[in-house]
C-alpha cells in the first residue's frame, strides 16, 4: 500500500451515507468538519460555552417521579433510585422541554410538506426570490445539503427525526445522568429545532406564496375591533397555515371573501394574514380563552400548538361551530374526515355537533358553510360598561382569583372599581392578564371575570405589518460591516409567547431600541404585541420604523417557525459578508457569532416548551438570550462569573491564547424581573469582543446612557471590564469615565482582530478555519 | 405544612420553610449571622406600607442590623435619589449565582455570606431564585421579609391577611435589631 493511501482515512459507512445525502460532490462549498452532526459531534463545542457560561438551576420541585422506583426526595445532596441528583434531573427536564419544542416545529413542518407534497409533488422548486439566495442557512450549516426542492426539505427532516430517537432515549431511566451531557443534548436538540423551523417556513414561503425576498409587507388590521360584527366570522387558533389558507381559497372560489370575516389568534395569525392580508389579527396566545368566551367566532378552527385543550368546551358553551384539524390535537372528537360535507353542515347547524376533520379542503369548505348558516342565528356583542358593573357586583373580594393568578394580579381589586364605576384598573389589568381564566374558574360567587374585562377589550384596533420571511442577501450585504464593526450596536430579536408580567413592556423596549437605531426583529405573539401600543398621534411601532434589515428599522419576520430566519440572517452574516463556508461548519459559525455579531435574543413571555428550543438554539449559535420573569419555572439558565470566569480566546491571527477577562457576552440565558434591566442587560449583552473602538464606543454609549436613565445616574460598575483602550470612551461621558477607570486602577488591554474560541476546546476543526 | 399565597408556588416536594412570624426569634437569626446580605427586590419600589415606601422600610431594616445590601432589577435607580448607594448591584439570578458557591467573597469581598434575606421580589420569581439556594448552597441560610409565604427559603413569614400585622412584624424587627444583645 502506498504512504499517501495509508496516510488518507477511510471513509466510514456513515460518512458515506452523509456524503450521498448531502450531494457532498455539489461543489457550491467545501464541506467542513460536521455535516449532519450526530449527538457527540458538536460536544466539545456545548462543553467549552458551558464552561463560560455553565448551566445555574433553580428546580422546580424537590423530586423526580419520572419512574415507579419514585417518588424519589433529591434535596440535600440525595440521588433518586436510579442514581440520579438535582441536577442531572434539571438537565434532563430542560432536554425534554427542548425535545418536545423540537417535536412541535418538527410535527408542523411535516405535515406542512407532505401537504404540499400531495399537491405540488416532491420536486417543488425552493425559490425564495431575487434577493434570497442563500435560502436554508441553517440547513446549509447543519446538514451541509443545499436544498433545492420539497424533497430536499423531506430529507433534512428525516435527518432530524433520526437524531431526535435518540435524543428522546437518553431520558429514558437509566441512561444519561450527567447534568451537563444533558444540556449538550438540550442544545443539539435546540439545533435541530431550527434546521425544522426553516424546512417548515421555506415549504410555507413557496407552497402558499407567502411574501418573500420584499421588506415592505402590507399593514393589516389588529384588535378585536377590527372585525365587522354584522359578518359570519371564522376564528382560526394555532400555527397550521393548512386549513386557514383553505377557508381563504374555498370563500375566493365562491365570491365569499366580502362577505365573510377571517380571524386569527396566535400564529395561525400570522400565517393567513402571509396568504391574504384582508385577514383580522385578532391577538396573541394571551387573547385566546378571552375571544373565544366572547362568542364572536361563528365557528372557531384550531389547527395546532398553542391551542388551549378545552376551546372544544369554551366554543360550545358560546353557540360556536368548532373544527378540530389535527391529528396532534382531535380533543376526542368524531372522525368525521370520510363524511359527505353536505352532512357534516347539517349536523354542526342543526345538532351542534363537533368534528374532527383531517381533510384541510373539507375543513375549510364545512367552516364557511357553517359560518354562514350560524351567524344569523347567533350574533354575539361585547357587553356595556352598565353591565359590567352589575355583574362586578357579585364579587366579595376573597382574594381566591388573585391566589390563582399566574401573573399574581390585583383581579378583585380592579373588579371593585369596576362595580363603583371606574373602568380604568380594569384596563390596565387586561393589559397584564395572561388569558389563563384561572380567576373565573376559582371564583365561588360566580363573578364572570373574562366578561368583566370586555369593558377593557372592546375598542382595541392595531396596526401589525405582516410577517415577511428571511432577511434578504442584499440587506445582509448592507448591514454585515456595521453589525461585526459594531457602528450597528445591535440585532435585538423580541421573539416567543405572550406570558409577560405586562404585555405594554414589549412595545416600549422594542421602541427604545429602535430609537437608538439598533434593528428590531419580531416574530411570533411578540410581533403582535408590540403593534398594540400607539403613541400619541395614534400610530404603532409598524407604522413608525423602517421595515427593513437596517439600523432603526422594525421587522416582522413571521410567525415562530420564522424564527430560523433570524438565526438564519446571523449565519449569513458570517457566510455572506465574511464568506467563511457554512457548509456543515457549526463551530466556526457559532463561534463567529459569539464573538463578533452582536444579536440577542429576548423573549419575555417565554412559557413554552417551543420557546425552550428556540432559545436553546439560540445558545449553542452563540446569541444570548434575556427572559422574562416567569421564565424562572424553566429551571435552567446559563450564566457567566462575570469577571472570575473564563474569558479566554485565541488571537486567531497571531495564534496566542489571551486571557480577556472581559466577560462578552456576559451570560446565554438570563432571567431578570424589570423592562428597565432588561433593556440595560440587552445592550450589555451587544457587546462582542470583536468590537472595534468605535463600535464599542457605541456600544457602551448604549450602555451607560440606558445605565443612566433606568438607575439613577452613575456609571455601570462593571464598566471598566469592557473598555480596552481609552478611545472607546463614549465622548458625552469620557470624562466622568476616565475618572472612574483611574480611581479603581483600569489598565488598557489589546483589541483583538481576530478573537475565537477555536483551539481552545478540543476539536477537529482546524485553527485556520477561522481566517476568513 | 403552609400553602403559598400565590398557587404557583405550592411545594412539589419535601422541604419547606420553617415558618416564624415573631420578630425577635427572626431578629435573633439575623444577629447571629457574621455575614447577613438584604437582597432588594423590585417590588420594594412599588408598594407602600403604612405610608412609607417598602424600600425604607428595606433600608431602615438593614441600617439596624448592619447589613450589607444587593439591589436588583433597577432598584438602585430608586435608591440613588434617596442618597442611598448599595453595597452592590446584581440581578437576582445573578447574586444566587455567586452565593452559591461557597468561595465566592460575598458583595463586600470579605467572605461569602451566611445569611441571604430577600424582600420586594415577584413570589414565583423570588421562590425560584431561592430554590437555586436550597438545592446548591448549603453552606448558608435564607430567609424573606414578604409578605407571603416562600416554601423555598430555610425561614419565611406566613402570608398576612392584613397588611396592619405584616407592619407591625416589620416594626418590631426593627426595634429588636436594634436591642443591644
Amino acid at each position: 500500500m502506498a504512504d499517501s493511501e495509508e496516510k488518507k482515512p477511510k471513509k466510514t459507512r456513515k460518512r458515506q451515507r452523509i456524503e450521498e445525502t448531502i450531494r457532498a460532490s455539489d461543489p457550491w462549498e467545501p464541506v467542513g468538519q460536521t455535516p449532519m452532526p450526530d449527538i457527540p459531534d458538536l460536544r466539545n463545542w456545548d462543553m467549552r460555552l458551558m464552561k463560560a457560561y455553565p448551566p445555574m438551576y433553580a428546580p422546580f420541585c424537590d423530586v423526580c417521579c419520572f419512574c415507579t422506583y419514585g417518588k424519589c426526595d433529591l434535596t440535600a445532596g440525595k440521588r433518586g433510585g436510579c442514581g440520579i441528583d438535582i441536577a442531572g434531573q434539571q438537565g434532563r427536564i430542560v432536554l425534554l422541554a427542548a425535545c418536545m419544542g423540537l417535536s412541535a416545529h418538527g410535527g408542523h413542518a411535516r405535515h406542512v410538506i407532505d401537504h404540499l407534497i400531495e399537491h405540488y409533488g416532491e420536486d417543488l422548486k425552493i425559490d425564495l426570490g431575487s434577493n434570497v439566495a442563500v435560502e436554508a442557512p441553517n440547513i446549509r450549516l447543519v446538514l451541509g445539503l443545499k436544498p433545492e426542492t420539497l424533497k430536499d426539505l423531506v430529507t433534512a427532516l428525516e435527518y432530524v427525526e433520526s437524531e431526535l430517537i435518540h435524543l428522546i432515549s437518553s431520558l429514558h431511566t437509566g441512561q444519561e445522568g450527567s447534568n451537563l451531557d444533558f444540556e449538550s443534548k438540550a442544545l443539539h436538540a435546540s439545533m435541530l429545532d431550527h434546521v425544522a423551523m426553516e424546512a417548515a417556513d421555506i415549504a410555507q414561503i413557496i407552497g402558499f406564496k407567502f411574501p418573500t425576498s420584499v421588506a415592505e409587507t402590507p399593514l393589516v388590521d389588529m384588535g378585536c375591533a377590527v372585525l365587522d360584527g354584522d359578518k359570519p366570522t371564522i376564528i382560526v387558533v394555532g400555527h397550521n397555515p393548512v386549513t386557514s389558507t383553505t377557508i381563504i381559497d374555498y370563500l375566493r372560489q365562491n365570491d365569499l371573501r366580502d362577505k365573510v370575516e377571517v380571524g386569527g389568534l396566535c400564529c395561525t395569525a400570522h400565517e393567513t394574514s402571509r396568504y391574504d392580508d384582508h385577514v383580522r389579527v385578532i391577538g396573541p396566545l394571551s387573547r385566546q380563552l378571552f375571544y373565544i368566551r366572547t362568542g364572536i367566532g361563528d365557528v372557531v378552527i384550531t389547527d395546532e400548538q398553542c391551542i388551549r385543550t378545552d376551546l372544544l368546551d369554551e366554543a360550545r358553551k358560546v353557540g360556536s361551530g368548532f373544527i378540530a384539524t389535527s391529528d396532534k390535537a382531535c380533543y376526542g372528537l368524531e372522525d368525521a374526515t370520510e363524511k359527505d360535507a353536505d352532512e357534516i353542515v347539517r349536523e354542526m347547524v342543526d345538532n351542534g355537533k363537533q368534528y374532527l376533520i383531517l381533510d384541510p379542503h373539507k375543513a375549510g369548505q364545512v367552516a364557511v358553510r357553517v359560518a354562514l348558516e350560524l351567524a344569523p342565528q347567533r350574533r354575539s356583542q361585547m357587553i356595556s360598561d352598565s353591565e359590567a358593573q352589575e355583574l362586578a357586583k357579585k364579587c366579595v373580594q376573597c382574594d381566591m382569583c388573585e391566589r390563582v393568578c399566574p401573573n399574581m394580579l390585583d383581579i378583585s381589586v380592579a373588579v371593585s372599581q369596576v362595580a363603583k364605576g371606574n373602568m380604568d384598573p380594569m384596563k390596565e389589568l387586561f393589559d397584564k392578564c395572561l388569558g389563563c381564566g384561572k380567576c373565573q374558574e376559582e371564583c365561588t360567587h360566580g363573578v364572570p371575570v373574562f366578561q368583566i374585562m370586555q369593558t377593557a377589550a372592546r375598542t382595541e384596533a392595531y396596526k401589525m405589518r405582516t410577517g415577511r420571511g428571511p432577511i434578504m442577501d442584499t440587506e445582509i450585504r448592507n448591514v454585515g460591516a456595521p453589525i461585526v464593526l459594531g457602528t450597528i450596536p445591535g440585532v435585538i430579536a423580541f421573539v416567543g409567547c405572550s406570558n409577560y408580567p405586562d404585555m405594554t413592556d414589549l412595545a416600549e423596549m422594542a421602541e427604545e431600541f429602535a430609537k437608538r437605531k439598533y434593528i428590531v426583529v419580531l416574530t411570533g405573539c411578540a410581533a403582535m404585541t408590540v403593534g398594540m401600543r400607539k403613541d400619541a398621534d395614534g400610530k404603532t411601532i409598524y407604522e413608525k420604523y423602517p421595515p427593513s434589515f437596517e439600523a432603526g428599522g422594525v421587522i416582522n419576520v413571521g410567525s415562530c417557525v420564522s424564527n430560523a430566519h433570524i438565526t438564519g440572517a446571523a449565519i449569513k452574516i458570517a457566510n455572506i459578508f465574511a464568506t467563511l463556508p457554512l457548509r456543515g461548519n457549526y463551530e466556526v459559525i457559532a463561534d463567529y457569532i459569539l464573538n463578533r455579531v452582536g444579536a440577542v435574543g429576548v423573549a419575555w413571555g417565554a412559557y413554552s416548551q417551543k420557546a425552550v428550543s428556540i432559545a436553546t438554539g439560540c445558545n449553542r449559535l452563540g446569541i444570548p438570550v434575556v427572559l422574562g420573569p416567569h421564565s424562572s419555572k424553566y429551571r435552567r439558565l446559563f450564566l457567566s462569573q462575570k469577571e472570575e470566569g473564563d474569558w479566554t480566546v485565541r488571537d486567531g491571527r497571531k495564534g496566542e491564547m489571551v486571557d480577556t477577562g472581559e466577560p462578552s457576552p456576559e451570560h446565554l440565558a438570563y432571567v431578570t424581573e424589570t423592562k428597565e434591566k432588561a433593556m440595560i442587560t440587552i445592550a450589555k449583552l451587544c457587546i462582542r469582543k470583536n468590537d472595534t473602538p468605535q463600535g464599542r464606543a457605541l456600544k457602551l454609549n448604549h450602555y451607560i446612557s440606558l445605565y443612566k436613565k433606568f438607575m439613577g445616574g452613575g456609571l455601570p460598575p462593571d464598566l471598566h471590564l469592557y473598555v480596552r483602550t481609552d478611545k472607546e470612551l463614549p465622548i458625552v461621558y469620557k470624562k466622568e469615565a476616565m475618572a472612574y477607570l483611574k480611581e479603581i486602577g483600569w489598565k488598557p488591554k489589546p483589541v483583538l482582530t481576530l478573537p475565537t474560541l477555536i483551539g481552545t476546546y478540543p476539536s477537529k476543526v482546524p485553527p485556520d478555519a477561522v481566517i476568513h | 405544612m403552609v400553602t403559598p399565597f400565590h398557587r404557583v408556588n405550592v411545594l412539589t416536594g419535601v422541604k419547606s420553610a420553617i415558618v416564624l412570624d415573631s420578630a425577635p426569634d427572626y431578629a435573633a437569626l439575623i444577629k447571629q449571622a457574621r455575614r447577613p446580605l438584604l437582597v432588594l427586590g423590585p417590588k420594594l419600589l412599588e408598594e407602600s406600607l403604612g405610608g412609607k415606601l417598602l424600600l425604607e422600610w428595606a433600608m431602615e431594616i438593614a441600617g439596624a442590623a448592619n447589613m450589607a445590601t444587593c439591589a436588583t432589577a433597577h432598584v438602585k435607580g430608586k435608591l440613588v435619589p434617596m442618597g442611598v448607594n448599595p453595597d452592590s448591584e446584581y440581578d437576582a439570578v445573578e447574586i444566587v449565582n455567586h452565593l452559591k458557591n461557597p468561595e465566592w467573597q460575598g458583595v463586600k469581598r470579605e467572605g461569602n455570606h451566611d445569611l441571604v434575606i430577600f424582600f420586594g421580589f415577584r413570589t414565583d420569581l423570588g421562590n425560584q431564585s431561592l430554590s437555586v439556594l436550597k438545592h446548591f448552597a448549603p453552606h448558608l441560610r435564607t430567609m424573606t421579609l414578604c409578605k407571603y409565604f416562600f416554601p423555598n427559603a430555610d425561614y419565611s413569614l406566613p402570608n398576612f391577611r392584613k397588611d396592619e400585622d405584616w407592619e407591625g412584624f416589620l416594626e418590631e424587627l426593627i426595634s429588636s435589631l436594634k436591642e443591644k444583645d
